[in-house]
């Protein structure tokens, strides 16, 4: 990158300290929590303040220099990867929570906040935010609104998308704009609402209004234990059937107990189980023990040979960290892993489960599956060793086999993690060539120039598989991720 | 067919999403597509007329399955077929759009209709999928048929409330919720607008989570509707702040929310939404000056029935204002929903994209403010 350019960028950020262009330190910017997908950017400046995000913009487009926005880069899909290069903006130090209202139950926060710190920062008012994805101790909300984050309590409680009520973002023309209000009511087409999930290719968020919801009165979590994938996956179509509507509804297969239980994240999982269902219902404290006990009358209706109530907070939190921990606990059944995301109608569970264990015999990698059943969003954890060559080549068609399967009965190829660059050429699996191209028409509105966070989301010629096929990521790094993350909890 | 005063010279009822994407290739005028036309007077004036598209033959529900909580319908589907369908599974859409069950869901979500149900938002959080067909005829789609789905762009978010500018919703794919455990819900009647105004802040900042929550004026009254466990319904029924509480249920219950929808239509003789924050309510209400008014109490937002348009611009001093319904004549006097100029440049940019001769709707959204 030309001087002159990290002169200016350094101007803008006020201290050389907030610029980033020495070839070792870029690896740390050379991709996010996928990290089969790499590419180094020429730059990284941190912002202090959306004055200097626009600033910045403008100099890329003086330039014509392609620009990535970043968070703590625990992306799962390489939407945070500077594809092309040029300058990564790292909104990390945008990191205050600038005001709580705690009567009209609203938080304006900058992009860099952590998720789990705001729900943190409320607790004292009763409050929380309620998107929890698994990386939440680490995540930062700026993220989570690119991509519209998930988590397993989004089954009753919704998406990033239907908690935030405004915004104040940076165009890619360096204009800065507000969007929405404080009610979060819609004034005519929802142009947030369409900023919220483009994986950071409309806009570049540098203030969010979210809505915080009160702690529930009360909530009761259960595991059950299963010798069949058939009556877990019963189960979690009882339990919807029944009229109940959990808090979160979590599938833990026997790989997955087997990793978990042989790591630090215990969690006390029946080791000779074929499934295990993780349960949680919230809510008044009234009504709520006979929706517990009704589960578990589902849940022994269906076979499940015990079945286990989480007696207080902490037995409670013990059955989370299995969950939470579970792709960090991979390593200690297999050097490598992919994490897949994909969602399927969830009647299809049974069907689609059998499918992908037929596929993974065939390919000879082993899958595990731990994911969030009761909206059908799976994600199978393909193990392979990236030492072996041959095992590194079928992965990805392995992987590719497995979406088919999910769009195929009527499913879509993310629930949570997003396209990004890792599943860009698969699109064509669910949107024909005229609903992407309405789409990228939509992309110009916003991004007429194509410079913010260009090769995302839509195929392109040069394959970003080709890309992350020259590396892979090891499970042990993964862990070390979720150790991090899950150290930041307590 | 009329619409702002305008006849149109040719009313299509196209039978198949095929056949509709057939005639806008052939149509070279104006066209504006219509449901149940329960909205026709929501929007800025209409500006000209030659083809009005009746999407109410597009009328099947194309899937419903109840184990997965998705039904997908065309646009010409009325809500309460929607609702009779998800009925026989003890499931349902938690909306009631002032405009009632006989609106088209296709309607509904141009117009982005509401109502008082609103436990989880609005008709925005419970579209998961949208297929549309464009002014020039392309047909396209966005989103899916999973309940949980981040893959492409939102676009269903554009759609719904642009009132058919962008183009025309011919199906929609929504997640439903089951049944609640049971449904109760109290009224109440206040002596003054003070009391009132107290009441409904104890409710707002107390332990109750009612799915509705409507300050009515000038009677004063509050209706509270909860749906949950019976026994969560019943404990939120003992734990009413002190005042003299009725309880409606079953039909009753039915009856008097219907009563509450016939108010909103008697509500003018302009009818706006303020919208401001659960706090701010009891202000919103003395400023606007209303003769009458519902206020969605946990959401900050006031229904009222304002006397003139200098009342409208008066209050978009101070708050975000849209017109939910006036004359034409008062319309044209005063926009539909006031946009920021940063919006109106990026909404007429997508409204050009969409629409380059504007031709779908013309002078309705963001090229009529």
């Amino acid at each position: 990158m030309q001087t002159e350019i990290i002169q200016q960028l350094t101007q803008i950020a006020g201290s050389a300290s907030s610029v980033v262009c020495d070839e070792t330190e870029l690896l740390v910017y050379e991709c996010d929590a996928l990290t089969l997908f790499r590419n180094k950017p020429d730059v990284v400046v941190f912002a202090a303040n959306t004055r200097q995000v626009a600033e910045i913009v403008k100099l890329a487009n003086t330039h014509r220099i392609p620009y990535v926005p970043r968070g703590s880069g625990t992306g799962l899909s390489g939407g945070a990867m500077a594809i092309q290069g040029g300058i990564v903006i790292e909104l990390q130090r945008m990191n205050r929570i600038l005001s709580v209202d705690v009567e009209n139950r609203i938080a304006v926060v900058q992009p860099g906040v952590v998720n789990l710190h705001i729900s943190q920062a409320v607790a004292p008012y009763g409050l929380y935010y309620a998107p929890d994805p698994s990386s939440q101790s680490a995540c930062s909300i700026g993220g989570n609104v690119a991509e519209n984050a998930g988590g397993p309590h989004c089954l009753k409680y919704g998406m990033t998308a239907n908690h935030i009520l405004a915004v104040e973002a940076v165009l890619p023309s360096g204009e800065i704009v507000r969007l929405g209000n404080p009610a979060g009511e819609t004034i005519g087409m929802d142009l947030l609402g369409s900023i919220v999930g483009s994986e950071g290719t409309f806009a570049i968020v540098t203030e969010i209004t979210i809505r915080l919801l009160p702690r529930p009165q009360a909530v009761k979590t259960l595991i059950a234990a299963f010798h069949s994938v058939d009556d877990c996956s019963q189960t979690v179509s009882d339990v919807i059937a029944a009229g109940i509507v959990p808090a979160a509804l979590e599938f833990v297969d026997d790989k997955t107990i087997r990793a978990v239980e042989a790591s630090v994240y215990r969690a006390g999982y029946p080791l000779g189980a074929v499934a295990v269902a993780l349960i949680e219902v919230d809510g008044f404290r009234e009504g709520l023990e006979e929706t517990a006990d009704q589960i578990v009358e589902i849940c022994r209706r269906n076979n499940a040979y015990e079945v286990r109530v989480a007696k207080d907070d902490d037995e409670r939190a013990k059955l989370w960290m299995g969950r939470k921990g579970a792709f960090g606990a991979m390593g200690r059944i297999s050097p490598d892993m992919l994490v897949m995301d994909a969602v399927i109608p969830r009647t299809k569970l049974p069907q689609v489960l059998a499918q992908i264990d037929r596929i993974s015999q065939r390919y000879g990698l082993p899958v595990a599956n731990v994911f969030h059943a009761g909206d059908g969003n799976l994600h199978p954890l393909i193990l392979f060793d990236s030492r072996r060559a041959d095992q590194v080549d079928r992965i990805f068609e392995m992987g590719e086999e497995i979406l088919k399967v999910c769009v195929g009965v009527g499913g879509s190829l993310s629930g949570e993690h997003g396209i990004g660059c890792e599943k860009k050429e698969y699109m064509g699996m669910v949107f024909s060539d005229a609903d992407m191209e309405t789409m990228l028409r939509v992309r110009a509105v916003f991004n007429p120039g194509g410079l913010l966070n260009p090769d995302k989301i839509f195929p392109s010629r040069r394959s970003c598989t080709e890309i992350g096929k020259q590396t892979t990521t090891s499970t042990e790094e993964i862990g070390k991720r979720v150790d991090a993350v899950l150290r930041g909890a307590h | 067919m009329t619409i702002d005063g305008l006849n149109a010279s040719r009313v299509l009822q196209p039978a198949s999403v095929e056949e509709l994407a057939q005639l806008l290739k052939e149509e070279k005028g104006s066209v504006s597509p219509v449901g149940a036309q329960t909205q026709l007077h929501f929007g800025n004036p209409l500006r000209s007329l030659d083809c009005a598209i009746d999407v109410t033959r597009l009328n099947r529900i194309t899937e419903y399955v109840p184990g997965d909580l998705t039904i997908h319908a065309q646009a010409g589907v009325t809500l309460g077929e929607l609702e009779r369908a998800l009925e026989a599974n003890n499931q349902f859409l938690p909306l009631d759009p002032w405009n009632g069950p006989g609106a088209t869901i296709g309607g509904i979500a141009a117009t982005n209709a509401q109502g008082s149900l609103r436990p989880t938002g609005t008709i925005r959080d419970w579209i998961i999928g949208m297929h549309v067909v464009e002014v020039n005829g392309n047909a396209s789609k966005t989103g899916g048929r999973v309940v949980k789905n981040v893959t492409g762009y939102d676009l269903a978010k554009l759609y719904t409330g642009s009132i058919g500018t962008l183009a025309i919703i011919t199906e929609i794919s929504l997640k439903v919720r089951s049944g609640y455990g049971r449904t109760a819900t109290a009224v109440t009647r206040l002596p003054d607008f003070a009391s009132a105004a107290n009441l409904v802040s104890l409710i707002r900042t107390g332990p109750l989570q009612p799915v509705s929550c409507e300050w009515i004026g000038p009677e004063n009254e509050v209706w509270l509707r909860f749906g949950e466990h019976p026994r969560a319904v019943d404990w939120q029924l003992k734990n009413l702040p002190g005042a003299d509480w009725k309880i409606l249920e079953g039909t009753e219950e039915a009856e008097g929310w219907a009563s509450v929808r016939s108010g909103y239509q008697k509500l003018g003789p302009i009818v706006v939404k303020v919208i401001g924050l659960p706090a701010t309510i009891a202000d919103i209400v003395a400023e606007s000056r209303s003769r009458a008014w519902i206020a969605h109490v946990m959401n900050g937002i006031v229904l009222s029935g304002v006397s003139s348009i200098e009342d409208v611009r008066r209050l978009r001093r101070t708050h975000r204002v849209i017109i939910e319904r006036a004359s034409l004549e008062d319309r044209r006097q005063v926009s539909t929903f006031g946009l920021e100029p940063a919006e109106h440049e990026l909404m007429l940019r997508m409204k050009r994209t969409f629409d380059p001769e504007g031709r779908l709707n013309p002078g309705r959204h963001v090229d009529g403010e």
